[in-house]
């Protein structure tokens, strides 16, 4: 499995914040969402903004870096390796 | 008999009991003759938990307190928010069996009085018995309103109702005046509160601070518009019931 990141920019708020979209095998799983200084303790860390499919969570997580983010996103798609599969991918 | 501190303590019930129901003179003495032991505990300190089969209620008399739940991963749930005058395990009275947990939020001080005492009391006076009955119903209100929000309100829409029902219960029981309450918890208790992560807690509070509905001070929030603040978040204080309101 390989993920691809793509940097955008979300409107979070009031501001927008720096962002990845985060695609596996062409279909976008989730949107990271870098926190900026007003977020104290938790600034530079990125949070789940959306997750799709599997990745589906009522309680996002946060994560040191991308890297982390992206370990967290793996290990989620490949305990549910059926689970919105894109049809017509090969 | 009584010390002078437990009369006092006993005062915050009725307080509280009086903001939702009408009790004579008798009943007040009642209530005020009932044995109270205090206890001041730290902040996240917890009262009963999930499980216990407690002999006695607890009465909060100064500072906050939360039922809540554990679920996998640690994760907290907030089911309840508590402030003086309330009882908020009551409900072991009849239901034997704790099917959460109660902790402090600050620093606390609290009452317990025994199960037998408060049998003994309604037994005698069915006036208290009919206002405790209506205490839970009126919780039980609350959660509904609590379920709406979870479900079908934004977190700006819910954080807003939060903030005007938190207003109007610390009002009724003299805690708050003005458009201006004490808040002292922090953005994960409301996060756990309205089921948002505080990230979320953080951007909703920062949007109304900036569209000036509210201000947050240390540990106090102003209200400083309460009509759009209601009125974007459809609140309608009936589920409440506050039998003496005083003028918002």
């Amino acid at each position: 499995m390989s993920l691809r990141l793509q940097p955008i920019r979300v409107r979070t708020g009031s501001t927008d914040a720096e962002s990845q979209l985060v695609f596996e095998n062409g279909s976008l799983v989730a949107v990271l969402t870098h926190l900026s200084d007003e977020y104290g303790d938790e600034a530079g860390m990125w949070f789940l903004e959306a997750g799709f499919g599997p990745l589906d969570d009522p309680y996002p997580p946060k994560f040191a870096d991308l890297d982390e983010a992206q370990d967290w996103i793996t290990r989620k798609l490949a305990a549910f390796p059926a689970h919105g599969a894109a049809g017509g991918a090969p | 008999m009584p010390s002078t501190s437990d009369t006092h303590a006993l005062t915050m019930l009725v307080r509280k009991l009086e903001s939702i129901a009408i009790l004579s003179d008798e009943e007040r003495q009642a209530i005020l003759n009932l044995p109270a032991k205090t206890r001041v505990l730290q902040p996240g300190q917890d009262i009963v938990h999930d499980g216990d089969k407690p002999s006695q209620c607890c009465l909060i008399l100064k500072g906050w307190a939360c039922r809540y739940k554990i679920i996998g991963e640690g994760k907290r749930q907030i089911l309840s928010f508590h402030i003086a005058g309330d009882v908020p395990d009551l409900q072991s009275l009849h239901i034997h069996t704790m099917d959460h947990s109660l902790a402090t939020l600050t620093e606390a001080t609290v009452a317990f009085i025994p199960h037998d005492n408060l049998r003994e009391l309604i037994a005698q006076h069915p006036g208290i018995a009919a206002a405790f009955w209506r205490d839970t119903l009126v919780d039980a209100a609350i959660f509904r309103e609590w379920l709406i929000g979870m479900g079908r309100r934004s977190a700006y829409e819910h954080m807003a109702h939060l903030f005007c029902e938190l207003y109007l219960k610390l009002q009724a029981v003299g805690l708050a005046g003005s458009y201006c309450c004490p808040l002292p918890i922090t953005q994960v208790d409301l996060a756990d509160a309205l089921g948002l992560t505080n990230v979320h807690v953080n951007r909703v509070l920062k949007q109304m601070r900036e569209q000036s509905l509210i201000t947050l001070r240390g540990h106090t929030l102003v209200i400083e518009a309460w009509d759009e603040l209601s009125q974007v978040s459809e609140f309608d204080p009936t589920y409440l019931h506050l039998e003496k309101r005083a003028a918002a």
